[in-house]
This record gives structure tokens, C-alpha cells and sequence, in this order.
């Protein structure tokens, strides 16, 4: 724009006022599109359910004698002679295969110790003149509370093992000054009468930060 | 121009009580630019809760002075229990003198239940969305221990699956960590115990130690962490379990809350199995000195890094 020779006086303020225009103009429509999120924010991301506390409980699968002696709780299931006569040893029946019967009344023992489940006489193990109680073959007897000695009679390095905290596991105070250390019993994880271990569902596997996409290797798919 | 001629005379002084179009104009346009202004910083809020000053003048955990922990953990108290609602028992627990920490996990006994996992995350206070884990389990074919085989993504029906192991990978504690060697602030290095520990307050986030690590042991914050309060635990300790926040690293301390104070790693009570065993390495008669001497001790995982872990696998009958 060419002066004019005679220039009027310009207003004072216009070109003010024309720039703090542009300026409110941009900060608005600055505001409409950060509001507006033209170009996208993160997509939220998608909700993983919490884990099942079941996976996080430290209490063995199974209780032993001695914990439901300390729990004071139902201990009928070991009173044998409610059944069972005293001084009369309890006969053994077996099928054409040689393979032992469980009586009816035991329907809930399956038995599998062993591999070919060999370890399948009630007696190797439970003291036949007195059911209360269990023997090793030397003829030790073995109180319920205490049967270690009496797995180990046959599993002599895993009980070894087990005397020096190997095997199985120790919960409570590895520093033995400050607290105590509360080691399992062979039967709080194993069965006695088919000591391996069950298999069991695995909790969930990891959630991926973000969907993964159609060009992920397959073995990294998340479970919904 | 010819503005001045086509502009209105300008108004009566003595009717300017009442509001001009002019200054009506400029107050709307004032208004709409400021509130344009704070809108467009309203991102900002955000960062709010990301720093206190307190913290931002706190010195290097190395350097403080009892009285600046105290003052430290009275801070962190006080964020706990304003973020979550639950007063929670914040340490400052040190090495202990002849006690150096090992881990050994005994491969044959792993089922790859996942267990350790979970009971890691409800320990140490882990974001729960976006997910941080400490432990990935592996789970890899027999015959082999190539870690590019393991899959950390299984969900079978049961496990363990016929044919393969489970190989659980954390922190590794290593004698020659090189996470410690890459921080450029010295926010990670490894204590007198063996544990290698990260001040999250001194932490910038560059990452670099996740990068140096050869076992992906680090996560990064790359959200604000998210932890529901029922799930929180209140039992902290200043290197250990404290909450978070967003853009620090964290990684496995061996449950320093725990271990220091004389009790087993979180994810060692869980396990249904007993793979896992923790101790005192100095102590002879511990049950993790009778592993290392008498089982097949035989991998330290990458052990031609020269990392030297003090996580030991071994493989028993």
C-alpha cells in the first residue's frame, strides 16, 4: 500500500485492535481443535479384569491330618473303627488282573502311586492292626501328624532334600532369628494315594499395552 | 484509507455509562481470549499430581540424612493416603550385614501356573492397566533352551502341557548388572546385598537400562499407574513396593519390604510347587547353599553375557 502523500493520521488503536482480532480468533479455533481432537487422542485403553484371588492364595491345596487336628476341625473321616473292627485286620480283594479293589465305602481314594501305580497294598503303609496309626516296613509305627519319615522311608533323597528345605515349600521367615519358618508336610501338596501333581488352569497371561495388530506373530494373540 | 469517513461519529462522551459497542467488543473478545488461553493449557492439569515441590527438592536417597527420610516417608505417606485412601507403612530399609541374596528356581518342578505372576503384581503395587508384570513365565520345548522358543502368551486349558517347561524370567540380580553401568543419573545401582534397587524419585525415565538389559527384566510407566485401593499394600518400603508414578522404571527387588526384613519373596509363598527357593548365600546352612552345592545347578540365563546373575535355574530328578 503506497503512502499517500497526504496521510490522513491513522486512528490510533485500529491495527491494535485488528491484530488482538487475528489473536482471539486463533486462540479460539486453537481451542476448538484441541477440544475437538482432530487428530485423535490414544484410544482408551481396554479393561483387564483383576486377577482371581484364588491365584494369589499361599495356603496348600490340601489339608493333613495334623492341620485339621489344629483347625479343630472334622476329624470322623479318621476314626477308622466306626467301621473297621479292632484286632481284625481288614482283608484285601482284588480283580482278575491282580489289581486291588477299593471297597465302595473308600470311593474317594484312587489310587496311582507309583509308576505302573506299584505302591498299591493299603498296608505298605497303614498299619493293619491298628488303622489309627501308619508303619514303615521296618515296622516303625507313625502317627498321622508326622508321615515324612514315613514317605521317606521310601524316597530317601527327596526326604533328604526335604530335611535341608529343597524340596517343597517354606513359607514365613527365611532369617530364622527374626521369625519362624512354616515348612509343608509331603501331604499338603501330594495325595498319598496318587502323590503326583494334578494339573491345574494357569492364571491369565499378559495384556499387551496395545492391540498387538493384524501383523503380530500368531503366538502373541491376547485372551480376551 | 478511507476508514475514518465511513466509521461513526464517536459516541457522547456523557452516554459512555451505558456499555459502548466498542468496549463491549473488546470485554468479549478479551474474555473469549482468555478463556481460550486456559483451554488450550488445560492439559497441564494433568501434570498436576505428577510432582510436589517437596519432592522436587528431595536430595539422592545416597545422600540424605536420616531426617530427610523421615521427612520422605512422611511424604509418601501422605500421597498414599491422599491418592488411595489407605495409611500405609512406608520404610527405609537397608542391607543387612553378612547377607547376600540368591535366587534358584528349580526348572523340572515349574508347571507354569502363573501363580508367581499375580502374587508379584498384588505385592509390589503394579499398575494393573496398562499391566506391569515383573515375572514372564516362558514356556519352552523340551530339549531346548533357546529363550527366542519360549512363548509367554500360553493359555491352555491345563497346565503343564506335554512336551515343554516352564521357564520364569525376572530381575536377575546380576554381580555386573548393566543397567547400573548405562543410568545417567545413578537412579539404579546395586546394594551390599546383592539387590539392585532404583530410587524412582531420582529416576528421569530415559530408559536406558531397559535397553541394557539382556533379560527385559525393567518395565517403564508409560501411563500413570493404576492400582484399585482394595488391591493396594500397605506394607512399603522406599526402594521397594511405593507406588509409581508415571514415566520411572521398576523392576523385581527381590520384595525388598519383605526379604529385608527376614521374610521369603511374594512370589516364592505362592508357588503351589515349591520350585522356587530364596536365601542367604553367606549362610551355610541355608537351603539355597545346599542347592547351589549339591543340585544340578547349571544355568545362569545368558550367562556369556558375563551379567553373572545370582539367579540360579537348576534341574532335579
Amino acid at each position: 500500500m503506497a503512502p499517500s502523500p497526504q496521510p490522513a493520521p491513522p486512528r490510533p488503536g485500529t491495527r491494535t485492535l485488528v491484530v488482538l482480532a487475528a489473536v482471539t480468533v486463533g486462540f479460539c479455533a486453537l481451542a476448538l481443535l484441541l477440544s475437538a481432537d482432530l487428530w485423535g487422542r490414544l484410544p482408551a485403553r481396554p479393561q483387564i479384569p483383576l486377577v482371581d484371588p484364588a491365584f494369589l492364595e499361599t495356603t496348600p491345596w490340601r489339608q493333613t491330618y495334623s492341620d485339621l487336628a489344629k483347625a479343630k476341625e472334622d476329624l470322623s473321616d479318621f476314626d477308622c473303627y466306626a467301621c473297621h473292627q479292632k484286632d481284625k485286620p481288614p482283608p484285601l480283594r482284588f480283580d482278575a488282573n491282580h489289581k486291588l479293589l477299593v471297597p465302595d465305602e473308600h470311593s474317594s481314594i484312587v489310587m496311582g502311586h507309583g509308576t505302573h501305580e506299584r505302591n498299591n497294598l493299603c498296608f505298605n503303609c497303614h498299619n493293619e492292626h491298628d488303622l489309627l496309626t501308619l508303619q514303615i516296613r521296618d515296622g516303625t509305627i507313625v502317627k498321622f501328624d508326622n508321615i515324612p519319615p514315613l514317605c521317606g522311608s521310601c524316597h530317601g533323597p527327596t526326604y533328604r532334600d526335604w530335611e535341608a528345605g529343597a524340596h517343597g515349600r517354606t513359607n514365613g521367615y527365611w532369617d530364622r532369628r527374626r521369625g519362624e519358618a512354616r515348612r509343608l508336610s509331603c501331604a499338603n501338596c501330594h495325595n498319598p494315594h496318587s502323590p503326583g501333581i494334578p494339573t491345574r488352569a494357569p492364571a491369565p497371561p499378559p495384556h499387551p499395552l496395545r492391540d498387538p495388530g493384524p501383523h503380530a506373530p500368531a503366538q502373541s494373540a491376547p485372551t480376551p | 484509507m478511507s476508514l475514518p469517513e465511513t466509521l461513526p461519529p464517536p459516541p457522547d462522551k456523557t452516554s459512555d455509562s451505558a456499555m459502548s459497542r466498542r468496549n463491549f467488543l473488546r470485554g468479549s473478545a478479551a474474555f473469549a481470549g482468555l478463556s481460550a488461553l486456559a483451554a488450550s493449557l488445560s492439559p497441564l492439569r494433568e501434570l498436576g499430581d505428577f510432582s510436589s515441590s517437596e519432592e522436587f527438592m528431595q536430595k539422592y536417597y545416597k545422600e540424605m540424612t536420616p531426617d530427610d527420610m523421615k521427612r520422605a516417608l512422611a511424604r509418601i505417606t501422605r500421597e498414599v493416603e491422599h491418592q488411595y485412601g489407605i495409611r500405609p507403612h512406608v520404610r527405609d530399609l537397608r542391607p543387612m550385614d553378612g547377607v547376600e541374596f540368591v535366587y534358584a528356581l528349580n526348572l523340572t518342578r515349574c508347571i507354569g501356573c502363573r501363580k508367581c505372576v499375580h502374587a508379584c503384581v498384588a505385592e509390589n503395587n503394579q499398575s494393573r492397566n496398562p499391566e506391569i508384570q515383573y515375572i514372564r513365565v516362558l514356556k519352552m520345548p523340551h530339549g531346548s533352551l533357546d529363550v527366542e522358543k519360549g512363548d509367554h502368551n500360553y493359555t491352555p486349558k491345563s497346565v503343564p502341557e506335554p512336551g515343554f517347561f516352564y521357564m520364569p524370567v525376572q530381575c536377575q540380580q546380576c554381580v555386573n548388572p548393566p543397567c547400573v553401568k548405562v543410568c545417567p543419573v545413578n537412579a539404579t545401582w546395586q546394594e551390599s546385598d546383592g539387590i539392585t534397587v532404583i530410587d524412582y524419585d531420582w529416576c528421569i525415565g530415559c530408559r536406558y537400562c531397559e535397553a541394557a538389559c539382556p533379560y527385559w527384566a525393567r518395565r517403564f510407566n508409560f501411563a500413570k499407574p493404576e492400582i484399585p485401593p482394595e488391591r493396594l499394600n500397605p506394607d512399603m518400603a522406599y526402594l521397594g513396593n511405593r507406588p509409581r508414578k508415571m514415566g520411572v522404571m521398576e523392576k523385581c527387588h527381590f520384595c525388598i519390604q519383605r526379604t529385608r526384613a527376614g521374610r521369603y519373596p511374594a512370589c516364592l509363598e505362592v508357588c503351589p510347587v515349591g520350585a522356587r527357593k530364596f536365601g542367604n548365600i553367606l549362610d551355610p546352612e541355608s537351603e539355597i547353599s545346599y542347592i547351589l552345592r549339591t543340585k544340578r545347578v547349571f544355568i545362569q540365563l545368558k550367562e556369556e553375557m558375563g551379567t553373572n546373575p545370582r539367579f540360579f535355574y537348576y534341574f532335579d530328578k
